[in-house]
């Protein structure tokens, strides 16, 4: 008797597997194939973004769908390891067929996945890695960027520090950032900048903490001796959260102007200090909870709440954004399975995003295959609307897009590279 | 005792030659070959790994070091030289590896058990951390892209029958190590290391030989599986590298010399089925780890060949 | 570089030092005392943090009252995993690497299981009332909490000295270690020593994760983070011993203060190049005694 109820299961589960592949195949969908971290000190964000995806998904699928296809949004946990990672991108496109590469937060995991993406021409869509590299250097035709890299965030910090000359006058600067690409390529982007908008600066230090590293002090007594008007920091994440907890009793930041343009000024950063979070801290992100003030942002944000029951961290707009692009394209070509088609149809296209303020829209630039955005630039201000921060961003200074992007003349120059 | 094992050997040969060398031919997937390269290469490496810790009781937790010299010996040629140096590469990668566990054996076979351990773990680390932030010369953590192996070996289905008769080869060369008289030595060294040095013979140059040799044949391993990813990282090198070749170890068995091959093999299927479904794959990792260890610590093949050895004896017993 | 800057610098490498002690003591403790190395031991620290954090927030504790219960709940996890999994291997051939992969696989779960229940946000703890502030000092600016675990960390060193060296259970767990079983043979009760230690290990590692958590960020793979210092520091200072460990924790923050304003571009490999340093003219570490040379 027992035997035969075995059996019976097995014969179900073995039908189960066999038909479920079909009843897929009746629906048109649009296949998504995320591949963010979901574990270790990047968990945090590939939380933030698989939410956020699967909210534009739900969105979308609500409305019927685009052109008569529903979307689906898979994701395995790629643990920040360029190695997984590419394994997992093959299976997606040998057997799940997937129309779309999607996400990651490590520059290391998207330069091996654009890899990938070139050599089997699928379009695969960068939602938060921030490295320059994947549109300039390694620009290969398949891959988009949604979210501002490095350059542009680097580009917004020195326009902001060429205004504060004028109001009040500085002339040193430091750097503290984490000792691997990251950290290296935006303290050059920084200072390329500065120079490009023809900032003077006396540089006094530059300091490299190994990445993830837990105690920041001697770095910061250091940092006081050398008495710089701005420190730029390069850190992110539980990094600048430390940073800024264990600096704070030293008085750094009554001494220095700290800056932090990239990441500095994630949510996430504001909801781990709450109240420790210093006043007048220069600090910008891809995007902010509390700017623009449009009805979309707000709108996007409360959602997200609901949804998770958190404030979202600026990667989760940056998939929400990779979701709208991808559905927009195939709503322009017709089908999802074209992807030299998809690839027109992404150039130059113009996506409404939450982060646009009144009178921008977003677009991505046809020769980089980078999303093109208004970036701003705020200083912390009490403002506790988004517990647990205790401090939120305000005071903004707002920088053009176009402004932002990186001249001909330096894609050139590394492009020859 | 000699037949047993021949027939053994044979089974486990025929399965390496008839599943991996079909795969192609009963039409998978380029993910399949891939996956299939993976095992392999791998397989290479846990096979390896275990001639340092299965035959000679040293427990080594900084292989990847070695590992990873052979990916980088490739992709950093490729990088600097341009991509048709790939073979020369994994050559260059190959030599490193020589030279490097020669030096660091030296340094290191001077202590014994979980101090050997700790040392292999630092000195993989200190690699690890200066190929990290070399940025200029190494990629740094961005790792490097393109590795594409030139001429007949871009073809993927020539490249993976080239792996498959590498790997074989290799263990083949392996298991005849593990049979010569040095690893008869190394099997008497992990019983009992004073009454080897009693006999006459050096204990340390024996083990100081047979590090270099799981070194370089980990190196080689790692060299081909540049080719297989076309993309090489910092990971590679990582103690956690060496943590899952380990892992891959104990699951298939590390009295046996087989039993890393297999171990690997359901490691990263397991994985690869576990990943694909949940987020929380290190639980159920952790979970299988600790289940191997404290209930079956012989490892797949192990248990499996006491179970047969077991029934046998019943058998016997039943019949008498 | 004047005067009151080394001296600031010293400080700042004494305080980097305490806190890589606070972590270390209970993985040497451990080592020394029970001869097992805990390659988990990163993920008690991190547990540590956790409860420190649970408490506060449930009960809106005190802190100095939430560090306690972190130690004490880290001893427990600790001696609940000691007498559940540990305790079965001792005495195995390869004992040595199948403590690494148990102790290992405690890693994955713990972390694991710390993402399910606390989640993947960085939890946050406040500094203690009365010490959130600096002290001025010849006119240097001294963080006070700073100073305060700069204190902890003496206080500890001398009192696991005099447990250890000058009182009878302190000489039995050190027997223990040499001999399990003349121990055993001589009527002590070996399993519920090694129990003790080892939860008495993870507790040092739960209090230094609650007493760290003020000024770093509490997340899941924390404890991963902290390991390998920890193992650099018991490295260089000798495993298994408390005093070497100390020292071993305050050469390491004294070179990393001093090379962050000496060679900043090379900071981050420096503790790597010491450690390596040390095993090439003393791989047993500087402190440790001399029987672990081998043959």
């Amino acid at each position: 008797m027992r035997k035969h109820r075995v059996l019976g299961i097995v014969l179900v589960a073995v039908l189960a597997f066999i038909l479920v592949p079909f009843a897929q195949a009746q629906e048109k969908v649009v296949k998504i194939g995320s591949l963010f971290p979901m574990t270790g000190r990047a968990g945090l964000y590939g939380l933030d973004s698989v939410d956020a995806a699967e909210m534009a998904v739900e969105e979308i699928n609500a409305k019927g769908g685009v052109a008569g296809y529903k979307l689906e949004f898979t994701n395995t946990d790629s643990k920040a390891k360029p190695a997984d990672a590419v394994r997992i991108a093959k299976r997606y496109i040998d057997e799940d067929k997937v129309h779309f590469l999607f996400g990651v937060v490590s520059s290391a995991v998207g330069l091996a996945l654009t890899e990938v993406s070139k050599q089997n021409k699928k379009i695969f869509i960068g939602t938060d890695h921030a490295s320059t590299q994947l549109t300039v250097d390694k620009f290969q035709p398949y891959y988009f960027r949604v979210s501002n890299n490095t350059f542009q965030s680097m580009a917004a910090g020195a326009l902001y520090l060429k205004e504060l000359a004028q109001t009040k006058p500085w002339t040193t600067i430091a750097y503290v950032g984490p000792d691997y690409a990251y950290g290296h390529d935006q303290w050059n982007e920084l200072k390329y900048n500065l120079d490009r908008f023809g900032v003077k600066y006396k540089i006094v230090g530059e300091y490299w903490p190994k990445l993830f590293a837990p105690d920041y002090t001697p770095f910061i007594t250091s940092i006081i001796k050398d008495k710089p008007d701005i420190l730029i920091s390069g850190l992110w994440g539980g990094d600048s959260v430390a940073f800024i907890k264990q600096a704070t009793p030293f008085g750094l930041f009554e001494k220095t102007l700290f800056c932090s343009p990239d990441a500095g000024g994630n949510y996430e950063v504001m909801s781990a200090t709450g109240a420790e979070l210093p006043l007048g801290l220069v600090l910008s992100a891809r995007h902010h909870n509390n700017w623009p003030d449009t009805a979309a942002n707000k709108e996007y944000v409360q959602k997200f709440f609901k949804k998770t029951g958190r404030y979202p961290t600026y990667a989760a707009e940056g998939a929400y954004a990779g979701i709208l692009a991808i559905a927009q394209a195939v709503e322009k070509v017709g089908n999802p399975n074209d992807a030299d088609k998809l690839v027109k149809a992404l150039e130059g296209m113009k996506i409404q995003l939450p982060e646009d303020p009144e009178g921008f829209t977003s677009y991505i630039d046809p020769a980089t295959h980078q999303i093109v955005q208004v970036q701003a630039v705020g200083v912390t201000v009490a403002n506790d609307k988004f517990p647990p921060a205790k401090r939120m961003l305000g005071e903004w200074k707002i920088y053009k897009a176009e402004d932002l992007l990186p001249p001909k003349e330096y894609i050139e120059s590394k492009q020859k590279k | 005792m000699e037949i047993r094992n021949n027939y053994k050997e044979i089974v486990f040969w025929a399965i390496l030659f008839v599943i991996f060398g079909s795969l192609p031919i009963i039409g998978s997937s380029s993910y399949h070959l891939m996956l299939a390269s993976h095992i392999l290469l791998w397989g290479l490496f846990a096979v390896a790994f275990n001639m340092l810790w299965g035959v000679t009781g040293m427990l080594s937790f900084g292989q990847a070091l070695y590992f990873g010299l052979g990916g980088y010996g490739v992709g950093l040629m490729v990088r600097h030289v341009g991509s048709d140096w790939f073979v020369p590469g994994i050559g260059l990668g190959l030599i490193a590896a020589a030279i490097l566990s020669f030096a660091i054996g030296l340094l290191i076979i001077r202590v014994s058990g979980v101090f050997f351990t700790v040392l292999t773990l630092a000195f993989g680390q200190l690699v690890w951390q200066i190929t990290f932030r070399w940025y200029e010369f190494t990629g740094g953590d961005d790792g490097i892209q393109g590795i594409i192996p030139p001429g007949i070996l871009s073809n993927k289905l020539f490249y993976y029958y080239a792996t498959l008769l590498i790997v074989i080869a290799s263990i083949w060369l392996l298991r005849r190590i593990s049979l010569s008289p040095l690893g008869v030595l190394l099997r008497c060294v992990r019983q009992n290391p004073n009454r080897v040095s009693f006999i006459g013979q050096s204990v340390r140059y024996s083990q100081l030989r047979i590090y270099i040799v799981s070194s370089v044949f980990s190196a080689l391993a790692g060299g081909l599986m540049a080719g297989v990813d076309n993309s090489i990282h910092t990971d590679m090198l990582y103690w956690t590298t060496s943590g899952e070749v380990i892992l891959m170890s104990v699951l298939g068995g590390i009295g046996q010399f087989f039993g890393p091959f297999i171990g690997t093999a359901v490691f990263i299927v397991i994985q690869e089925f576990v990943g694909a479904k949940t987020e929380y794959w290190p639980l159920i990792i952790g979970l299988i780890m600790m289940t191997m260890v404290l209930l079956l610590p012989r490892g797949l093949v192990g248990e499996f060949e006491a179970l047969k050895t077991r029934l046998q004896s019943r058998m016997v017993a039943d019949r008498g | 570089m004047d005067l009151s800057f080394l001296v600031v610098q010293l400080i700042s490498g004494l305080s980097l030092a305490t806190l890589l002690f606070l972590v270390a003591s209970g993985l040497t403790l451990i080592f020394g005392v029970g001869n097992v190395f805990n390659f988990a031991h990163g993920s008690f620290y991190m547990l540590g943090a956790y409860f420190a954090y649970q408490t506060i927030a449930a009960f809106s504790a005190n802190f100095w009252l939430a560090t306690l219960a972190a130690g004490i709940g880290a001893g427990i996890a600790g001696m609940i995993a000691e007498s559940l999994f540990l305790r079965r291997i001792y005495g195995r051939t390869e004992e040595g690497g199948f403590q690494i992969l148990l102790t290992y696989s405690f890693i994955l779960v713990i972390d694991d299981l710390v993402k399910i229940i606390w989640g993947t946000e960085y939890k946050t703890i406040l500094r203690p009332e009365g010490l959130r502030g600096s002290i001025e000092l010849f006119g240097i600016t001294l963080p006070s909490y700073n100073l305060a675990i700069i204190g902890i960390g003496f206080v500890l060193v001398v009192v696991a000295w005099f447990i250890l060296g000058r009182t009878r259970p302190g000489r039995i767990a050190r027997a223990t270690a040499l001999d399990r079983e003349m121990m055993n043979a001589m009527g002590v009760n070996v399993p519920l020593t090694m129990t003790l230690v080892f939860g008495i290990a993870t507790m040092l590692g739960g209090f230094a994760g609650a007493l760290a958590a003020p000024l770093r960020s509490v997340t899941p793979g924390a404890g991963i983070e902290v390991i390998i210092d920890s193992l650099i520091v018991v490295v260089i200072g000798g495993m298994g011993n408390f005093w070497g460990a100390w020292f071993g924790a305050l050469i390491l923050g004294e070179v990393i203060a001093f090379a962050v304003v000496l060679v900043p571009e090379w900071a981050s490999v420096v503790s790597y190049v010491v450690m390596v340093l040390t095993l090439i003219f003393k791989p047993e570490g500087l402190f440790a005694p001399r029987s672990v040379r081998k043959v």
